[in-house]
């Protein structure tokens, strides 16, 4: 047990070190911007002495090497600098743009998961049968789908041709819930708002959908293969021969083994799944950071930028290093690895 | 990777006859051809100036509708511009980033990886400690971040797509080169006194080619993807240029009294994507048998 702590806590450094190279690699791609982000937000009658002080003001001063120790030393004081476009400090925008994408991701995990186990299990069985041949080529349908044309198919047809569920925003305006977690599906359950709780869910439905039918597919394909891997092992065998129902070695045996190599793939993918946020918080008007950062990314908010783009590298390296500490957990061969 | 009907049919017959044989090549090889052919003979093709604005027409319904006009099939758009004119022109820049953009991240990817392969050492830890890295970055938010730092425009798009997705290429050659460099064939050439560079390029090489196509297709979906997200958010084209991504932001402000609007370019993305990615899923089982079994990237 003690190895596999220190192979968690070589890990944690991993993380660490990995983003602090990252945040370099962002610093420098955002300093070879051609054009100079303070002459959009100065007046054209501002003198050079202005441009000088707000040039210092925002870190913007001394060369890329300075800039970035500057900009490093505030950020590990939690001070990641201030958006010049929304004039507020980058982590106030950060904590509250964070907690509505996780929840869009997480409920889209499940949705995903809802998918794609059946589905999964439903391809296996066709396998070499005749409805694989349509199966296979549904399958390629759907990986060749992004997340935001999910997004703009299901507005149009359950939102406007269908009015059946909302599609703008987080919850009805008419709703008025206090930000405890910042998640909704839970601040309305403490506050006890039923009614708020159901529409916050209502509008959570397309988006997470939509993010879930792209990914599903992906998953879909490992789950089969690992069925097929884990169909030919003696195990499933063994327990045929033992008698057990059909089911039982799929549930128990085949879909228990087949677990593991989904799993990573949803951790390696998990970043395809964050950056699908971008475009489908976009289409939905969903208030969180991949808005966040298509809102920076227009006005050429630098220091927003950094910042967003440094939490959905965060984000990636959390879900890899939850994923790795999971998998050791279910697959004790691992931990003295 | 499934169909068996194929493999028990492997009789001796012409390459290319067995190659096309396989539903998923030639369905997708059709739908590439299509695409091609569209895009290549847009001109000819569209009924109309895509640019060309007919404010007394505007956003009508395609021409099979009650209120439709015969000469704009797919209707129009809110400038009174022919919907399917955009369509058909849109496909050109479509092409040309896949083209593009999937030779350049084959080339960068495959030369990085096939030296990492080889050479191992001090040279393929760097550039894999740098694929670790990449991979930390959602691909959209770092090719936005790109085209925030290039600048925008098709040639930056170009060229965020070539350095975000390199890592496709060299994750999967890589791993494929250091199994063949294994082989006896390889030692056989290096024993004969041939140059590392030679063994690479002569030995290596072809041995990889196989993947090196099924992924170039695949790259050209992707490409193409990313262009429309990138068009889409307005950080692609300039305004005088089609794209598919400029066509959904148009449609998007009059989805309630225009959704067909929307439809035309959604229809044609996903239809030039899942032609690269049915020809680069049935390439991969055609060119080597051995990945039949093997599901997933």
């Amino acid at each position: 047990m003690a190895s596999y702590a220190a192979l968690l806590g070589r890990k944690l450094g991993t993380v660490f070190l990995t983003a602090l190279l990252l945040s370099i690699v962002v610093f420098i791609v955002l300093r070879i911007i051609p054009s100079d982000p303070l002459a959009m937000m100065l007046p054209p009658s501002a003198t050079q002495a202005d441009i000088d002080f707000i040039r210092k003001e925002l870190g913007l001063d001394g060369s890329i090497f300075q800039q970035y120790l500057v900009w490093l030393g505030n950020a590990l004081q939690g001070d990641l600098g201030a958006s010049i476009y929304f004039r507020t400090p980058v982590l106030e925008l950060l904590k509250t743009a964070l907690p509505p994408t996780l929840e869009l991701v997480l409920v889209s995990l499940v949705m995903a998961l809802a998918i794609s186990i059946p589905g999964g299990v439903l391809l296996y069985k066709l396998e070499r049968r005749k409805g694989e041949m349509v199966a296979d080529f549904a399958l390629v349908f759907l990986l060749s789908v992004p997340s935001f044309l999910w997004g703009i198919i299901l507005i149009i047809v359950l939102g406007v041709v269908y009015p059946i569920l909302p599609f703008m925003g987080r919850i009805d305006p008419s709703f008025s819930v206090d930000t405890i977690t910042g998640f909704l599906l839970i601040d309305t359950l403490l506050q006890g708002q039923w009614r708020a709780w159901f529409d916050a869910f209502q509008h959570l439905i397309l988006p997470a959908l939509a993010l879930a039918l792209s990914f599903s597919p992906i998953i879909v394909r490992v789950l089969r293969s690992s069925l097929l891997d884990t169909a030919a092992a003696q195990y499933v065998n063994v327990a045929r021969l033992r008698g057990q129902s059909e089911w039982r070695v799929l549930v128990h045996h085949m879909l228990k083994n087949a677990a593991l190599p989904t799993l990573t793939l949803i951790g390696v993918q998990f970043g395809f799944l964050f950056g699908g946020t971008l475009l489908i918080e976009l289409i939905f008007s969903f208030p969180g950071i991949g808005n966040l950062m298509v809102q920076a990314i227009k006005n050429f908010d630098l220091p927003l930028i950094q910042g967003v783009a440094l939490v959905f590298c965060l984000m990636v390296l959390v879900v890899n290093f939850c994923v790795d500490g999971l998998y050791a957990v279910l697959d004790p061969r691992l931990r003295t690895a | 990777m499934s169909s068996i009907s194929v493999n028990q049919q492997a009789r001796p017959r012409g390459g290319m006859a067995r190659i096309f044989s396989h539903p998923k090549v030639a369905v997708g090889g059709a739908m590439v051809l299509l695409f091609i052919c569209v895009a290549v003979f847009a001109p000819w093709l569209a009924p109309n100036d895509p640019n060309a604005q007919d404010l007394l027409a505007t956003l009508l319904p395609p021409a099979w509708a009650a209120d439709g006009m015969a000469q704009y099939p797919l209707g129009t758009d809110s400038l009174g511009r022919c919907v399917l004119s955009r369509l058909i022109y849109g496909s050109r820049i479509a092409l040309i980033v896949a083209v593009a953009a999937a030779t350049g991240t084959m080339l960068l990817g495959t030369t990085l990886a096939i030296l990492a392969g080889y050479l191992r050492g001090g040279f393929d830890r760097a550039t894999s400690f740098i694929v670790v890295l990449w991979m930390a970055f959602p691909p959209v938010v770092f090719s936005m971040m790109l085209m925030v730092g290039l600048g925008t425009g098709v040639r930056n798009v170009i060229l965020a797509v070539i350095l975000v997705d390199w890592t496709r290429f060299y994750r999967v050659v890589r791993a494929e080169v250091i199994v063949a460099r294994q082989r006896e064939y390889v030692q056989a050439a290096r024993l004969l006194g041939f140059s590392h560079l030679r063994v690479m390029l002569r030995e290596v090489l072809p041995g990889v080619a196989p993947l090196i196509i099924t992924l170039f297709s695949l790259q050209m979906g992707v490409a193409i993807i990313v262009e429309a997200i990138l068009s889409f958010v307005g950080l692609s084209v300039p305004s005088n240029v089609v794209a598919w991504g400029v066509m959904l932001a148009d449609g998007r402000d009059q989805i309630y009294q225009a959704g067909w609007n929307l439809l035309a370019p959604v229809c044609g993305i996903v239809f030039a994507v899942l032609a690269f990615n049915l020809l680069s899923d049935g390439l991969r089982v055609v060119l080597d048998p051995r990945l039949r079994k093997r599901g997933g990237e």
